[in-house]
């Protein structure tokens, strides 16, 4: 019973932070309908940069937050200024295919200069935890998951709150109307993106501290934030949110209960699940099929 | 005159075609290849011929299913794995059999995972699609991984190591690729020339329109995609057993898909040759990164660069390239084709063997061809079409008619399945046809043309034409469409509608105007029953009105029954009988153009009060002013 609990409370923890990161994959989709296959990419990028602020600067990991997603933020801005915007009205494919290139790109850059070694962000409470009752919560990840959810209600007042959030909606939802009553579709689209990743980058900071890293872990980390976004419907944040905690869960139950190796397939089992029983996901709106090209 | 004098006379007269050029260069090309082995013993590019050979075959492959279906498939590089441990395994449970007898079992492996793909990606498209063929790479990996006792998990397997004679090195290797290679060559480009192949980029440019016209979606895509993996299987085992090594970070790395892309998009994803000149641009260049530039990154920037500079510059590939050079080069100074005049339309005198005469004086009381029973379609809590009932009785031109936004499109959205109807049913010469998928009912003998015309941008004016298929047979999809009896066809209609002339031309290149009579003979092409227009004479001039309304007549005489929603009122009051007035999703009024015109709710919510069929000549936009209330 003890176990059970424990391993709930740690996949909603988990969870949070896929809510996170996944929020900022979906949320490019649903203005730009771009799958950015680089969202793991810039998610480790974010963990090497902290990891180097921690490294150098001895700046804690999680303060560190602070200053890795602006940078991503910044990158995600000139990406899209650079390389998305030109190709917006190219088939989606186009984009897929380009960000699968970002993403091959970074993962080479990265190991150029941090080398392909496992690394791993080390603060002093990373082996210490929180005993409540019979629960041993480490402190690393309760940190962690208060941390995403922290960020994640930032996105959420940016998007319900501010004009910017309004901008985006509009845009998402009709861009030529938005154009029309004065939003400027490109310019948020670019804001758009550089939000998407910084949420990457935010993410990358916070699970740089609970697991090991090569630049090459992206490749996992797409695949489960694809399969997170697939379940809770393309484009829906609050389906993000809903399918990134029982992915948690499933993750988590799979690796305490069946084994850590399987773990890795969950993703592809919910990817194939969903597209064959529900293909528009849990939240999803089926898109009109005369609008996919493909 | 045939249409291939045409085309000969047309050639001779341009001289030089750089076609003929281009037929030599390959040539040449495949018989150094072919030669390559024996002229020279250096084994370094005899490695980089096989890896390229490997690649090459895995993007023609991926070229049926990216290139002519358009479905981008991340998950090629599987099949060249999936090839390569089924070879391995069998090799080491069998180490007394031959190895090379296992590599046609690797073909059937690869295709019938392939065939369960197929079926599991069937709702998939569009980037949903590129995510499933991603997962299932990776699942493969994660399974090759994780299955021990069969794969040996992450140490691999040992192949054993070739006993032939060291004089003739890697030849066994080497020329069994060339060979698998010929054939999928051989493959894709019989695809490309039958209905199938047509039927694919039909599916690449309007997945739903093509529906419409015959194509039986299913069948077509997962044909393709065994296609495109069978034989990459087999090659797959090649490649194993050349490496003599095969692990799952090796054999499932997600960088063989990469490679095989870019090999397909540098080359010219249409493109027949394209693929094999790609890969062999590529795995060179990917050689050199791993042997003089540190590997391993330096790859990762190759080809992440690469993909970005080909998206963002050069999406369409070299040879596509070129071929745009050359033509803008030979028709710099020419006026195009496109602003020629419509022709006048050849008789229906060569149609009649395909169109059956129906004899007016028999049929006296008609029965319904089409009947719609109180059909129901919400879009949220928009009711589009509430409960609107209606016949359209056999060899009759019935006009539907209602004010903007009454249900009209949408009502044939329903009729011929583009749209799912909520409730309701739909009733085609006595059967039942709601249940149908679109190209069912297109077998049955329905054919319908849009508002906006839905032609395939990328296909030429003729290959638009014999992309319909009337009906469903596995032989027919063998059957040659851009030649023969089937572009016969398709020329004969392009002749009645008047659009012979445009014939080569892209689709896209051609004027509102002439894309609606196009379209019309590819419905025609259909051989259907029952035609439904959606505003044929909208948008057009009025020369082509006549000449539209003079061919629904004619065709009419010849048996066919048509549906015709339109604005256009004295069109549609000149042309048909019965009329069905659309309200607000339902039948408000059904009858003569006469009767019709009586009608005073009919008056009140569409024609208005001043309107007078004689006055509205003068001005078309009478109804207009008064059309909604």
């Amino acid at each position: 019973m003890t176990e059970l609990l424990q391993t709930l409370v740690l996949s909603l923890l988990v969870g949070g932070i896929y809510a996170l990161v996944a929020s900022g994959l979906t949320l490019i989709f649903g203005v730009m309908r771009v799958i950015n296959i680089a969202h793991g990419a810039y998610l480790i990028l974010g963990a090497f940069i902290t990891y180097t602020l921690w490294n150098q600067l001895g700046l804690d990991p999680l303060v560190g937050v602070l200053i890795t997603t602006p940078v991503v933020f910044g990158l995600g801005w000139l990406i899209y200024r650079l390389m998305v915007r030109p190709i917006r009205h190219a088939p989606m494919s186009s984009t897929v295919l380009l960000t699968f290139g970002l993403a091959l790109v970074t993962e080479g850059v990265m190991g150029l200069i941090w080398g392909n070694n496992s690394t791993a962000i080390r603060p002093s409470y990373v082996d210490e935890s929180f005993h409540v009752g019979a629960l041993f919560l480490p402190k690393a990840q309760v940190y962690g998951g208060v941390l995403a959810v922290v960020v994640l209600g930032a996105l959420w007042l940016i998007l319900t709150k501010t004009w910017l959030g309004r901008a985006i909606r509009a845009a998402a939802a009709n861009p030529a109307s938005a154009e029309l009553v004065g939003i400027k579709v490109t310019s948020v689209a670019a804001l758009v993106f550089g939000l998407g990743l910084a949420a990457a980058g935010a993410g990358g900071a916070i699970t740089g501290v609970l697991y090991p890293f090569v630049p090459g872990s992206h490749y996992v980390w797409i695949a489960r934030l694809l399969a997170i976004v697939v379940l809770g419907g393309l484009g829906s944040l609050e389906g993000a949110v809903v399918s990134a905690l029982i992915f948690g869960f499933a993750e988590t139950v799979t690796a305490v209960y069946i084994s850590p190796a399987w773990a890795t397939a969950v993703p592809y089992a919910i990817v194939f699940a969903v597209l064959l029983i529900r293909p528009q996901g849990l939240l999803g709106t089926r898109l009109r099929d005369d609008a996919v090209a493909a | 005159m045939s249409t291939a004098t045409t085309a000969q006379a047309s050639e001779a007269k341009r001289g030089f075609d750089p076609i003929w050029f281009g037929r030599a260069l390959a040539l040449v090309a495949g018989v150094l290849l072919v030669l390559y082995p024996i002229l020279s013993d250096n084994l370094y590019y005899q490695n980089m011929i096989i890896l390229s050979l490997v690649f090459a075959i895995a993007a023609s492959g991926l070229s049926i299913i990216t290139g002519l279906a358009g479905y981008v498939s991340l998950g090629q590089g599987a099949f060249i794995g999936l090839g390569g441990y089924t070879v391995g395994i069998l090799a080491t449970k069998h180490p007394d059999t031959n190895v090379w007898l296992w590599m046609p079992l690797a073909g059937v492996v690869a295709a019938l995972v392939a065939l369960i793909l197929g079926f599991v990606a069937l709702r998939a498209r569009g980037p949903s699609f590129v995510i499933i063929t991603v997962a299932f790479l990776f699942l493969v990996q994660v399974i090759a991984i994780n299955w021990r006792p069969l794969t040996g998990g992450t140490e691999g397997l040992s192949l054993p190591i070739p006993t032939w004679d060291i004089d003739i090195q890697n030849w066994p290797f080497y020329y069994t690729l060339v060979g698998i290679l010929g054939l999928q060559l051989l493959l894709t480009w019989w695809i490309r020339r039958t209905k199938l192949g047509t039927g694919l980029v039909a599916i690449r440019e309007d997945e739903t329109k093509a529906a419409t016209i015959g194509i039986n979606l299913p069948v077509e895509k997962i044909i393709a995609f065994v296609a495109s993996s069978m034989l990459v299987g087999v090659a797959g085992g090649v490649y194993g057993y050349y490496l003599t090594f095969i692990d799952p970070r090796g054999m499932f790395n997600i960088l063989l898909s990469v490679e095989t892309m870019l090999a397909l998009l540098v080359g010219g994803k249409a493109t027949l040759w394209g693929p094999v000149l790609g890969a062999f641009i590529v795995e060179p260049l990917n050689e050199y990164a791993n042997n003089n530039l540190g590997g391993g990154n330096t790859r990762l920037l190759l080809f992440g660069g690469l993909l970005i500079v080909i998206v963002l510059f050069l999406p369409q590939g070299v040879l596509p390239a070129i071929e745009s050079l050359l033509n803008w080069v030979r028709t710099r100074g020419r006026a195009g084709l496109v602003g020629a005049r419509i022709g006048t339309g050849g008789s229906l005198a060569s149609l009649t063997d395909r169109l059956s005469l129906v004899d007016r004086e028999v049929t006296t009381a008609p029965p319904p061809l089409l009947e719609i029973k109180d059909l129901h379609k919400a879009f949220g809590g928009l009711k589009a079409v509430d409960g609107a009932s209606f016949v359209v009785p056999e060899g009759s031109i019935t006009g539907l008619i209602g004010p903007n936004g009454s249900g009209k499109t949408t009502l044939f959205n329903l009729v011929d399945n583009t749209i799912h109807a909520d409730a309701g049913e739909i009733w085609l010469a006595g059967e039942r046809i709601d249940k149908l998928s679109s190209w069912s009912r297109a077998h049955r003998g329905l054919g319908r043309t849009f508002q906006i015309t839905r032609l395939f941008r990328e296909m030429t004016v003729l290959e638009n034409v014999v992309a319909a298929q009337r009906s469903f047979s596995w032989g027919q999809l063998g059957r040659i469409a851009v030649s023969g009896p089937e572009a016969k066809a398709a020329d004969e209609l392009l002749e009645y509608v008047g659009m012979r002339a445009f014939r080569d031309q892209k689709a896209r290149a051609l004027s509102f105007g002439q894309q609606k009579l196009v379209e019309l003979a590819q419905v025609l092409m259909l051989d259907p029953r029952l035609i439904l227009l959606d505003e044929p004479a909208g948008g057009i001039n009025p020369v082509l009105i006549d000449r539209m309304s003079e061919m629904i007549r004619e065709l009419n005489s010849y048996g066919k029954t048509f549906l015709i929603v339109e604005h256009n009122m004295p069109f549609v009051l000149g042309l048909c009988d019965p009329v069905h007035v659309l309200g607000r999703g339902r039948t408000m009024a059904s009858g003569t153009p006469a009767e019709i015109q009586k009608d005073p709710a009919v008056v009140d919510a569409y024609l208005g009060d001043d309107f007078v069929l004689e006055a509205a000549d003068a001005t078309p936009a009478a109804h207009e002013r008064t059309a909604t209330p």
